[in-house]
């Protein structure tokens, strides 16, 4: 094991270059070659101040040119046939931190550099394992088989150790020549910083470290000279080694195994009162309680809720759990008894005493939060949806059905105008459904139209409110004739004094026969 | 299935589309002035007004395509005019002069805008045009009861409200509110389409202009894109159907069009009066002038060549009404090399052909020495003013523009314009950026192509930069950009043409703020300028 006071130093880093394609390609296999050719380069987008950007590529993107930073439309124009997900970051964390775990069979000392590199302190421990060479070949292929492909290498220090791992392309015969020939961007300043140094000449590190600390630190900051003076071995920072956050874990273990339901009730009841102490403590709320229950013959119950806004009221998750454990297809059955009841709280987020305290409006919220939460609890998180509106003239694009619970900010809707009736019908049909229709050419409103086999004599009607197609969802759509039908929308009110909307799908210069649709139903 | 049954129409409808923007309103307006004239000379109809936001830099360009039809045996009248967009909350009125002196106070109004703000804005408040409104026909754009009732009271039976079809889904009850106002205001209803185009198909232009104004992409723009192609000129016929139910509306678009009697030709380019002493005229006082400078070169007298040749440029400058040009260059000359020390200065060009030129001591050369023929500077047939030019010493060119405008008054003096149009690697920016590309990709594609061979390009230069001509977003990008080139962008001062005038300039035409402090210039260019005087 690692002599804290030995003064050889070793250090091995790996570098996942291709973290998130990797990822997705180990957790998702099908979604990747879905409907897609298995060699189509693969890129991840993200929203970086309105424009979509890739934040990661794969190799094959890579090779084709198609790099992080450039806009989708671009790499798009470049490679039509380009895959492209979702840049998910937290998902990337949490494999990172899953394969720094498993790096633990090698050394107690791994850190996590993010966010896509790993450091393992392997001073005393190469011999273990055959020697340095031999170690990384087993780290290497471990790698290899969860599906993650890595570069390494190791160095005397751990930020030499990454800027090696991320920099050079072959094993260094000499690790001090190899640390010179590093180039500037291995400091890991920012982007003016580094685009300082390559003005003033300086390419390399050797560059940097042969002129004097003084003029670089004058010149660049302080951090530069730290980053080097760790580079090249002259200033030591350990690691910081992975520890296991302590979970927020609560247990009882009984004597005798528990069968009865209140005791069973009541030994979870003390569980959520000290787990709301502990949460107190440290200013935090619930947002995700795990129940487990141990039964005595090995078996395992594990239930589970997550809830919209953070809480440590004992008595609200109570609540949530009942609603769990009634929604579940068999009752529990103790068996032989509970040998332990455990509470987790594996998510949780920051809650101060004063975002508890209810004002009128504050109240009236909660209410609603909690509700969402019990629905969600019962029928599952993405049954119970809120709408929330989109800057969209396209009436079924209008808006977008996202689950509740992980949108409990109250949202804000575009007021209609005042005195005038709706513009919008509180219920869309989706899809839109055919209705014949007598009407005026080129466009009167529907006299007269039949829709689920019944005829309706229109009496009242407004409009159009004539909708053109986003002509730049279409390929050629800037010519004319091929951006798209434009809809004529017509509000009607039948005989009997029920409102309806129909649409024109299509002027009639631009189809020669164009269909009407029933989209909706004022209320 | 649809039972459909047509709307017919009986008689031949009049109507005259009185708000058409052109692609002077910047970055607002698709199509060019011309363009709108053609379109609705073509659509047959009665009329067209062309009025861009705070300016009348398009009129002229829309008065030379409306010359080209035929002018009035066209069968097309054009109104010239402005949209004025105000800096409090009055809604857009749109003005039309009745007369050369509502012109007059059109121009001086929106030059008052122009000298209150920055370059390129306006700021114009309503008390402004109240007190400008003499002779101008104002339609207002919005249904503003308190708008409307000011204005009535300044220019009674000269006011109307503007009522549209927007197809918004509420166009009746807009009616209805628009009819009300109408009679509790006494404001009689007109209706307009308030063009931004010439045709529907422009809808992809617009919206790309749309996203260039707010700087965001297409996809990304939303509700800030207009949500139909609605705003096209109309044909009589489809505009009386959709004013059925208002055909008052559509009648006094005919109504108002024949009380406008002025049309740009009546602008008349007076000479300012400085460079003659009182009690000469300017033929005779230029005949002085040169025959003292002939006696300078020629103190034992004209040898007869040079008194023939003399002889008849005096006649073609006396036919041709021109003698104020020369004085007036020989003032500035001549004020030039009164200085201490003097400033440089020499005429250049074909106007070294001329002996008057020569004996005022504009121009160094000696025609009839070195044989040069006066008609390749000056003929009947060629029926354009000279351009004599004349090169100041650069560093102290600004001394010459400063004697200019304390002569004869910032009023009478400005500088000509110069209408910026896109040029190719910005449009290619600009236009790919709404589309959502990168600077990296349409830089590329500037550098190799469009930078070097200007408006069209060939296919395989753009395969050598790369990039594939049969992928969609490249060929969306060269259809938009293509149409946008010709586009203007904004106006510039033009590089030492100056325009003097008898009558206060800003009566003629209206003046702007430079970017330089101390210099102003006017709306129209050069061109503009040839084609109305």
């Amino acid at each position: 094991m690692t002599n804290a006071n030995s003064m050889r130093r070793r250090y091995l880093a790996i570098w996942l270059p291709f973290l998130s394609a990797d990822r997705l390609r180990a957790q998702d296999p099908e979604r990747r070659t879905a409907g897609s050719p298995p060699e189509a380069p693969l890129a991840f987008a993200v929203r970086v101040k309105g424009a979509l950007r890739l934040a990661a590529v794969d190799a094959q993107a890579r090779r084709l040119g198609i790099v992080p930073g450039l806009t989708l439309a671009d790499a798009r124009a470049r490679q039509p046939d380009l895959v492209v997900a979702d840049m998910d970051e937290d998902a990337d964390r949490h494999w990172l931190d899953s394969l720094a775990q498993h790096c633990l069979v090698w050394t107690p000392l791994v850190a996590v550099v993010p966010p896509d590199g790993i450091t393992l302190d392997i001073a005393g421990v190469e011999h273990l394992f055959g020697g340095e060479a031999a170690l990384a070949e087993q780290i290497e292929e471990c790698f290899s088989k969860m599906g993650a492909m890595i570069r390494f290498a190791t160095a005397a220090t751990p930020e030499a150790a990454q800027a090696l791992a991320r920099h050079s392309f072959f094993p260094p015969e000499d690790e001090r020549q190899a640390i010179h020939a590093l180039p500037v961007a291995a400091l890991g300043l920012d982007d003016t910083a580094a685009l300082a140094l390559r003005r003033a000449g300086l390419k390399t590190i050797g560059d940097v470290a042969a002129r004097p600390a003084a003029a670089i630190a004058a010149r660049f900051g302080a951090q530069a000279v730290t980053a080097l003076r760790r580079l090249m071995g002259e200033e030591r920072a350990p690691i910081e080694p992975l520890t296991n956050p302590v979970p927020l874990h609560f247990e009882r273990r009984f004597a005798e195994p528990v069968g009865h339901k209140e005791s069973i009730a009541a030994c979870f009841a003390e569980l959520l009162r000290e787990a709301a102490i502990a949460l107190a403590e440290r200013d935090l709320g619930g947002r995700g309680f795990v129940l487990t229950l141990f039964r005595s013959d090995g078996e395992r119950h594990r239930l589970e809720i997550e809830t919209g806004l953070p809480t440590r009221d004992p008595a609200l998750v109570l609540r949530l759990f009942d609603e769990r454990i009634a929604a579940l297809a068999d009752p529990l059955d103790p068996g032989f008894g509970y040998d332990s009841i455990t509470l987790l709280v594996p998510l949780a987020e920051p809650l101060t005493a004063n975002q508890l305290g209810f004002d009128g409006e504050g109240k009236a919220e909660t209410e609603l939060a909690e509700l969402v939460n019990r629905l969600s609890v019962r029928m599952g998180a993405d049954s119970l949806r809120r709408l929330v509106p989109r800057d969209n003239y396209i009436p079924e694009q209008a808006q977008l059905a996202l689950p509740a619970i992980h949108h409990p900010a109250p949202v804000r809707w575009p007021a209609p105008p005042e005195g005038e009736p709706p513009l919008r019908p509180l219920f869309l049909f989706d899809p839109p459904q055919p209705v014949e229709v007598i009407a005026e050419v080129p466009d009167g409103p529907p006299h007269r139209f039949r829709w689920r086999r019944k005829l309706h004599e229109v009496r009242l009607y407004e409009g159009p409110e004539r909708i053109a197609a986003e002509w730049w969802r279409r390929k050629g759509g800037e010519h004319p004739g091929q951006g798209g039908l434009t809809r004529d929308y017509y509000r009607v009110e039948d005989v009997r004094g029920r409102r309806y909307w129909i649409f024109r799908h299509g002027l009639y210069g631009e189809k020669p026969d164009p269909r009407w649709y029933m989209h909706g139903l004022f209320a | 299935m649809v039972y459909a049954r047509a709307f017919r129409v009986s008689t031949v409808q009049r109507f005259a589309e009185l708000a058409a923007a052109s692609n002077y309103s910047f970055l607002r307006g698709a199509s060019h002035p011309a363009e709108m004239v053609w379109q609705a000379h073509a659509l047959g109809l009665t009329g067209i007004g062309i009025a861009d936001r705070n300016t009348v830099a398009g009129v002229v360009k829309a008065h030379i395509a409306w010359r080209d039809l035929g002018g009035e045996q066209s069968g097309l009248r054009l109104a010239v005019g402005a949209r004025l967009v105000f800096a409090d909350d009055t809604p857009d009125v749109i003005a039309y002069p009745a007369t050369r002196h509502g012109w007059g106070r059109l121009t001086r109004l929106l030059t008052l805008g122009n000298r209150r703000a920055a370059k390129g804005n306006c700021t114009l408040f309503l008390t402004d045009l109240i007190d400008h409104a003499e002779d101008l026909l104002l339609i207002v754009m919005g249904r503003d009861k308190g708008t409307l009732e000011s204005l009535s009271a300044a220019r009674p039976g000269a006011v109307w409200l503007a009522a549209t079809m927007q197809r918004d889904g509420a166009d009746e009850r807009h009616l209805i509110e628009a009819k009300r106002l109408s009679e509790e205001t006494g404001v009689p209803l007109i209706a307009i389409n308030d063009a931004l185009y010439a045709r529907p198909e422009a809808r992809p232009l617009h919206d790309v202009l749309t996203c260039i104004r707010e700087g965001v992409t297409i996809q990304g723009a939303g509700r800030r894109l207009l949500v139909n192609a609605e705003r096209h000129l109309k044909s009589p016929a489809e505009m009386a159907r959709l004013f059925r139910n208002c055909p008052q509306a559509i009648a006094a678009t005919t109504d108002l069009l024949p009380r406008i009697t002025f049309t740009l030709d009546d602008l008349r380019y007076e000479y300012p009066h400085e460079p003659v002493p009182e009690g000469w005229e300017p033929q005779a006082w230029l005949e002085q002038l040169v025959r003292e400078g002939g006696g300078v070169l020629f103190p034992d007298g004209l040898p007869s060549a040079y008194q023939r040749v003399l002889d008849e440029e005096f006649a073609l400058i006396r036919t041709c009404n021109y003698a104020c040009y020369f004085l007036t260059v020989h003032d500035i000359v001549r004020y030039a090399r009164s200085l201490n020390p003097p400033i440089l200065c020499q005429g250049r060009g074909s106007a070294a052909n001329s002996l008057v030129c020569y004996f005022l001591g504009i121009t160094p050369i000696d025609p009839v020495r070195e044989k040069l023929l006066f008609s390749r500077f000056l003929s009947e047939e060629r029926n354009e003013p000279p351009d004599i030019d004349v090169d100041f010493e650069h560093e102290r060119r600004e001394e010459v523009m400063q004697y200019i405008y304390r002569r004869y008054g910032r009023e009478r003096a400005g500088i000509a314009a110069t209408v910026i149009h896109y040029r190719p690697r910005s449009t290619l920016r600009e236009v790919g950026k709404a589309l959502g590309l990168t600077e990296d990709v349409t830089s590329r594609l500037a550098s190799t192509i469009w930078g070097n061979w200007g408006d069209d390009v060939p296919e395989s230069r753009v395969a050598e930069a790369g990039f594939d001509i049969a992928n969609p977003t490249i060929a969306r990008l060269k259809t938009l950009v293509d149409r946008l080139l010709a586009f203007p962008r904004h106006l510039s001062q033009h590089v030492g043409g100056f325009v003097l005038t008898q009558g206060r300039l800003d009566e003629m035409v209206p003046i702007h703020n430079a970017a330089m402090p101390d210099r102003t210039f006017i709306e129209w260019d050069k061109d503009d300028i040839d084609a109305l005087a």
